[in-house]
């Protein structure tokens, strides 16, 4: 035995502290090469490998390519929507529109206001939804089902059948018409407060109130997702806590939502950007347009950009385009940094149920 | 004394469950308030304006008078264009669902494989998800630069002045192929069409995506490794082990893609009733469309849920 094993044994040439040299019987170059990349099984790697790689670039050309459409035209000039021979780059190189966008669309005010409300709403509803998502997937407690099954409503029944009657709570809000009875709504003569109720449009609480409530935007869709988040989170977890005299609330802010965080980012992304570029809740709570200047306001072409020229419509189509590329803008930063938890956040939540 | 005495007032002593019930209302209590206080209100009030007509009072206010159906006769009868509108929409939906669904799930495989890239590929993917919403979208359709220069279908230029896809697909002659298989011209403008559309199908399965590729994720690499053991092919492997592991995702995302669908304001049904909205007096009455509308959807929801749901497949779990 021993000896064999020292005869068939690579014989070691050069031996140093990191590198050792070792000499054995090797199938020569010719014959590995043909092994490996002369079969069937390589060239059909090879072909999937090209194929996938094709048809993922193609799309992702699709995908950006509308984007360099809108970045390229933002910096054309008035004459290169006529010339036929421009064609994705600009040739009269100009920063007018966008300093026009800026200075007469209010760009900056814009801007403003839409990063206070959305990072508020963003924040508001990712730690709302938590709470939530966190009540449905680790208590049981007597109709839940039946409340979870309110909240997939809330996300079936499309916002615009509500449009009117949202307008209409929150402008003349209400809560079970007790401040109109307060109010001397109902008996003239009672009357405690002052008016019969509150005007909350134009302003930021129609949409903190949603917010807080899990009731905004696609906020059904958060709950759903932090559910199924937090269904994957081992039970001991929690357990260990609660034996060490920990209180529900303090299991819930220490111990499980900083395991969270890149679901929790996920969230915070989709509900910042949607309620960033959201003109529903935009248009129906801000109806006066003059004091609240936000991101929907901006697209439309300034004055002292004259479109009244040969190539009008591709000209204010440009112009438009770059309100919205300005809208999107500090968007694409936020992705940048956020995206690479978007897909870890997805990937560990585990959604199948 | 004889306070302490009675049991009645001793505070009984709740069991565990209890307690863990009852720390769960807290947590959903938030959602619980509001939908009580805000949404169901509105709810109510949104069926109520359908029934009625809105009037408004000099100097504010507004009284509502009782009309009984008539917004819905009007939407149904009065109306030139809604109910093909309706129409037109539903069919365009059905005709959406499996294409947005057979193309996520398709990108997710391809993305959840190991390769070259897949980290921007994903990053690229998942663009329209972030950026392609709401305002944008709106801005972007009928947006006449990117017709006009660069969209999808007139990038493929024949140098013929015939440039969309339709026509690309025409000129090679593939109505003969669809003919020859048999299969009807309707299947060939469906398939031309989603071609001509990839862009908005793309835009459209962001969400889906993400699902599916959380679906794929979570299925065991011990599975795959056996089958790869048994010397199953790829393709084996995806119709033996991915479909049938990923199929209650593919009901989650058949039903989120006819929500998502139908929600969206970009969708003709969806800005018709806008549009309506905008109008004079037409407030009550895009009230009254909507709920119509949204009555239809759920019903597709069910036909979706019944017809899918008789496929899926649960793996059973052992714990």
């Amino acid at each position: 035995m021993n000896a064999q094993n020292t005869e068939n044994a690579p014989k070691v040439l050069k031996e140093s502290k990191n590198k050792i040299k070792v000499d054995f019987e090797r199938t020569d170059a010719w014959t590995r090469f043909r092994i490996k990349y002369l079969s069937w099984h390589f060239v059909g790697t090879l072909a999937w490998w090209l194929f996938r790689f094709v048809l993922l670039l193609g799309i992702s050309y699709v995908i950006l390519l509308p984007f360099y459409t809108k970045i390229a035209s933002s910096f054309m000039g008035r004459d290169d929507f006529v010339d036929a021979t421009v064609k994705m780059i600009p040739k009269n190189f100009t920063l007018d529109t966008y300093r026009e966008i800026i200075k007469e669309n209010k760009y900056g005010e814009a801007l403003l206001n839409t990063t206070i409300l959305s990072v508020v709403c963003a924040l508001l509803q990712t730690l709302m939804c938590s709470l939530i998502g966190y009540g449905f997937a680790k208590y049981n407690f007597k109709g839940k089902k039946y409340i979870f099954a309110l909240v997939i409503f809330t996300m079936i029944v499309p916002h615009t059948t509500l449009r009117l009657s949202m307008f209409m709570k929150f402008r003349y809000f209400d809560i079970f018409g007790i401040f109109k009875l307060l109010g001397g709504g109902v008996i003239s003569s009672f009357k405690v407060l002052k008016f019969s109720s509150l005007e909350l449009t134009n302003s930021f609480t129609p949409l903190i109130l949603l917010s807080l409530t899990g009731l905004g935007f696609k906020n059904g869709l958060y709950i759903f997702m932090m559910r199924q988040f937090f269904n994957g989170v081992p039970d001991e977890l929690e357990e260990s806590a609660y034996i060490d005299g920990c209180s529900t609330f303090r299991t819930f802010f220490q111990i499980v939502l900083p395991i969270s965080i890149p679901m929790m980012i996920t969230i915070f992304l989709f509900a910042f950007s949607w309620q960033w570029t959201d003109n529903f809740y935009t248009k129906v709570f801000f109806t006066n347009t003059k004091k609240w200047i936000l991101m929907p306001g901006i697209v439309k072409i300034p004055k002292t950009l004259d479109t009244n020229y040969a190539a009008q419509n591709l000209y204010s189509a440009a112009i438009r385009n770059t309100c919205s590329l300005l809208i999107i803008a500090p968007l694409i930063v936020v992705y940048l940094f956020c995206q690479r938890y978007l897909v870890q956040g997805i990937e560990r939540s585990g959604i199948v149920g | 004394m004889t306070k302490q005495a009675t049991p009645a007032k001793r505070r009984k002593i709740a069991s565990l469950d209890q307690r863990k019930a009852r720390a769960g209302w807290w947590f959903i209590l938030p959602f619980l308030i509001g939908f009580v206080i805000i949404y169901l209100p509105i709810i109510f009030d949104s069926i109520k304006y359908s029934f009625n007509e809105i009037h408004n009072i000099q100097g504010g206010g507004f009284y509502l008078e009782f009309v009984g159906w008539e917004n819905y006769r009007e939407a149904l009868f009065d109306d030139p264009t809604f109910v093909t509108t309706l129409t037109s929409g539903v069919k365009q939906l059905f005709f959406d669902i499996p294409a947005i669904v057979i193309f996520s799930l398709f990108m997710a495989v391809l993305l959840n494989q190991n390769m070259f890239g897949r980290a921007a590929f994903r990053a690229i993917f998942f663009v329209p998800v972030i950026l392609c919403t709401g305002l944008i979208d709106e801005v972007d359709a009928g947006n006449a630069l990117i017709n006009s220069m660069s969209d999808t279908s007139s990038s493929i230029n024949t140098g013929s002045g015939e440039n969309t896809v339709a026509q690309v697909v025409s000129a090679a002659d593939f109505s003969r192929l669809f003919s020859n298989m048999q299969v009807g011209g309707e299947i060939f403008t469906y398939v031309a069409g989603l071609i001509n559309n990839i862009y908005d199908i793309i835009n459209r399965s962001g969400v889906q995506m993400l699902v599916f590729l959380a679906g794929l994720q979570s299925i065991s690499p011990a599975i795959y490794e056996s089958c790869s053991i048994d010397g199953a092919s790829g393709w084996e492997t995806f119709w033996k082990i991915t479909l049938p592991m990923i199929s209650p995702m593919i009901l989650v995302n058949a039903v989120y893609t006819v929500i998502d669908a139908f929600t969206d304001a970009t969708n003709p049904v969806m800005s018709y009733i806008n549009n309506v909205y905008n109008e004079a007096g037409g407030m009550v009455l895009s009230a009254a469309m909507s709920w119509m509308y949204f009555l239809m959807v759920m019903v597709i929801i069910a036909v979706v849920v019944g017809i899918l749901s008789a496929y899926i497949f649960y793996q059973k779990r052992d714990t």
